[in-house]
């Protein structure tokens, strides 16, 4: 019994408490100095990521950072002519800081450091992050490049364009970089966004308005769905999904959807680097620049981290400072390393569970809360 | 009556009587009915597993056979969840022992249902080891595999190149719009000349009857006019037997177009999986699977529960079996 005993000690599945305890602390004790590591980030010439030092793109709009710091690579995205910076910060962490003022210390930080990738989402703590951000950038709206997505799950384009018109307000902008479809999750959603008058059409309409430049979808479940998106051959710019050294032997976006998304020239963000709240990291499974390296070595144009509070921010800045992609070799070794881990997704939670399927979204689709169906 | 797979000369029912639910029976007498008048009414292939019930349902069908082995075409399956060939063959032993029988006609792995599956059977001193060896010997006439979890799963078991005669898998009206076997897996298995066999065509649980979103009649014969060679159902009491002989006893396959229609009307229930639990859920996994490829069980679960009150005193999961 004492093997058993021990695995229902150690593997016991934490509740959400737990897993939202653990998510704001995955920050490694150590190894926190200041000092930053002179020399990582220009050692790198690879081909798709440049320090922003001498941005390769003349025409693009990524702003040099300070001439004190350390610069941070950044990279092309796609066919959109945008440059941005090898990380993104991600929307709904920005709601879950504990203040405002926190929010807004992340986003300065992360534009002082020469970030300049900032996601988002209409429904992101019911518009408190599209709110912070738009604090926060206030003044320097023209040195980032704002993302965010429009939740109709499955509703036609008027509820869209309605959407639009909110988060505009919410981000104190006229425009948008990037619009995305949020969540596109269900086996349905590709029927329904392109069905006549669906989301699909909200997306082109805003483009020829001028209020979004460049659009696209995002999705966490099933790298199926996202092939069903893009076989419809819509002009989309933009496509996220989760990429991490769990997802390659897993249900993989990284196999599947990748290299179709590199085919048609579309800018990929990449999420979920360390699990969605940092399961992977929580779980002793690998290390945040192991998950973080990993995940911005793939072709992809920018990796959008959550970050909630400031020493997160340190810990990735400073990863992201150092980050010199991995090699092909390095990067099988960590995907062997997980693969045996990986073979039931208990540490991919958002392509297994509900938990991060957003209860709007089932509503929309005439579906229970996750709550009443605790699969 | 259907040819199995490619295989004209073996014929089994369209209808199989499934081992699990047997296991679930009031009691071992009702169980031993359940089988007689099975055969009594035409079915012929009977499904188990070394797992179910902790060798109850093997228990209970190897008595209901009793004198009447030769009428059925019996299929059981080994549970290794990726470990190796020795506990395989020893699993083998014990379910012979528990159907009172000297060989099965059809022996499966069970439950492949991790993306890691696939490579760990077929790894030397794997799994596939022992089923080639029992085949050898004689003491399993067809070999095969099932799985509730994911096509793509079973896409990798037939990539191993391993020579199987029977594949089983979830067939069902809500399985054609959602992660689907039907639309993945099944053609693959005509070309090969391998038999279908369909399993879960009231979706496991039978929540969309329970719930009144659709009839036993319409999802058994939607399962039933696939081509596939039979379609398990369990069945743990005898009023379920005899309305479901009525159904395959008056069964006129439908029409693709009745099947289109009833896809239809059920894939906007079936686009977030929540009523086919068995390919979403990781609380519905098994848990000695999850134990043996070392992933967490949850202890508040009833299945670990259970496991954990009948292994109590023995101090292994698994029963009578040494671990290897």
């Amino acid at each position: 019994m004492a093997g058993r005993k021990e695995i229902m000690n150690q593997d016991t599945p934490p509740s959400e408490a737990q897993w939202m305890l653990h998510r704001r602390d995955f920050v490694k004790g150590a190894a926190l100095t200041g000092a930053a590591l002179i020399g990582g980030a220009l050692a790198m010439a690879q081909n798709t990521i440049t320090p922003p030092a001498n941005p390769a793109g003349a025409s693009s709009p990524t702003p040099v950072a300070p001439s004190d710091q350390q610069p941070v690579p950044t990279k092309k995205a796609g066919n959109t002519g945008l440059t941005l910076s090898a990380m993104g910060i991600g929307g709904f962490h920005l709601g879950t800081a504990s203040s405002q003022d926190v929010a807004t210390q992340i986003v300065h930080g992360a534009l002082d450091a020469g970030i300049n990738f900032f996601d988002n989402a209409w429904e992101y703590h019911e518009g408190e992050s599209e709110n912070r951000l738009g604090n926060a950038l206030k003044g320097r709206r023209d040195q980032a490049i704002v993302m965010t997505k429009v939740c109709t799950h499955g509703r036609g384009k008027d509820v869209a364009m309605r959407m639009l018109e909110e988060s505009l307000s919410r981000l104190q902008t006229n425009y948008l970089d990037v619009w995305q479809i949020h969540e596109v999750i269900y086996y349905n959603d590709p029927d329904l966004i392109f069905s006549p008058g669906g989301a699909a059409e909200a997306l082109l309409e805003a483009k020829k308005q001028g209020k979004v430049r460049f659009i696209g979808f995002t999705g966490h479940k099933d790298p199926a769905i996202h092939l069903r998106m893009l076989s419809h051959n819509f002009p989309f710019d933009t496509v996220q999904m989760p990429l991490n050294c769990f997802d390659a032997t897993f249900r993989s976006f990284e196999t599947q959807v990748l290299p179709e998304a590199n085919r048609r020239q579309l800018a990929v963000f990449g999420m979920k680097s360390l699990g969605g709240s940092g399961e992977m990291v929580t779980r002793g499974a690998i290390t945040p620049e192991e998950g973080l390296r990993y995940a911005m070595s793939l072709p992809v144009a920018t990796t959008i981290s959550g970050i909630d509070t400031l020493n997160v921010l340190k810990q990735n800045l400073e990863i992201l400072r150092d980050f010199k992609p991995m090699t092909d070799s390095e990067m099988a070794d960590l995907r062997d390393r997980c693969r045996s881990l990986a073979g039931d997704g208990h540490l991919e939670r958002f392509k297994t569970s509900l938990f991060y399927d957003g209860d709007l979204g089932r509503e929309q689709h005439g579906f229970p809360s996750s709550k009443e169906v605790p699969l | 009556m259907r040819s199995f797979g490619g295989k004209s000369d073996v014929k089994i029912s369209a209808l199989g009587l499934g081992g699990h639910h047997l296991g679930d029976a009031p009691d071992e007498d009702t169980a031993i009915r359940i089988c007689h008048e099975a055969i009594d009414g035409g079915i012929t292939f009977f499904d188990n597993c070394w797992e179910y019930n902790r060798g109850k349902s093997e228990n209970w069908m190897g008595k209901g056979l009793k004198g009447k082995r030769d009428q059925v075409f019996l299929m059981t399956k080994v549970c290794t969840h990726g470990r190796d060939a020795a506990l395989a063959t020893q699993m083998l032993e014990q379910s012979l022992r528990r159907l009172q029988t000297d060989h099965l006609d059809l022996w499966q792995i069970h439950g492949v249902s991790f993306d890691n599956d696939p490579e760990l059977f077929i790894r030397p001193n794997g799994a596939a080891e022992a089923l080639l060896k029992a085949k050898d010997q004689g003491k399993v006439r067809f070999l095969g595999f099932t799985g509730h979890k994911a096509p793509h799963i079973h896409l990798a078991m037939l990539e191993t190149g391993f020579p199987f005669d029977a594949v089983q898998m979830p067939l069902n009206a809500f399985d054609a719009t959602f992660r689907s076997f039907e639309r993945e897996v099944l053609p693959k298995l005509s070309q090969r000349g391998i038999a279908a066999l369909g399993m879960k065509p009231l979706t496991g649980k039978g929540e969309p009857l329970k719930k009144g979103l659709i009839t036993p009649d319409q999802m058994l014969r939607y399962a039933m006019s696939l081509p596939v060679t039979t379609t398990i159902t369990g069945i743990d009491k005898l009023d379920v037997l005899h309305q479901d002989l009525k159904i395959a006893q008056g069964f006129k396959p439908m029409s693709p177009q009745e099947m289109e229609d009833l896809r239809k009307q059920c894939s906007k229930l079936a686009a977030d999986g929540r009523f086919e639990h068995y390919k979403v859920s990781l609380q519905f996994d098994n848990p000695e699977a999850r134990e043996a490829h070392h992933f967490p069980i949850d202890p508040n679960q009833m299945e670990v529960k259970e496991m954990l009150l009948e292994t109590v005193n023995t101090g292994s999961p698994w029963p009578d079996v040494k671990k290897s």
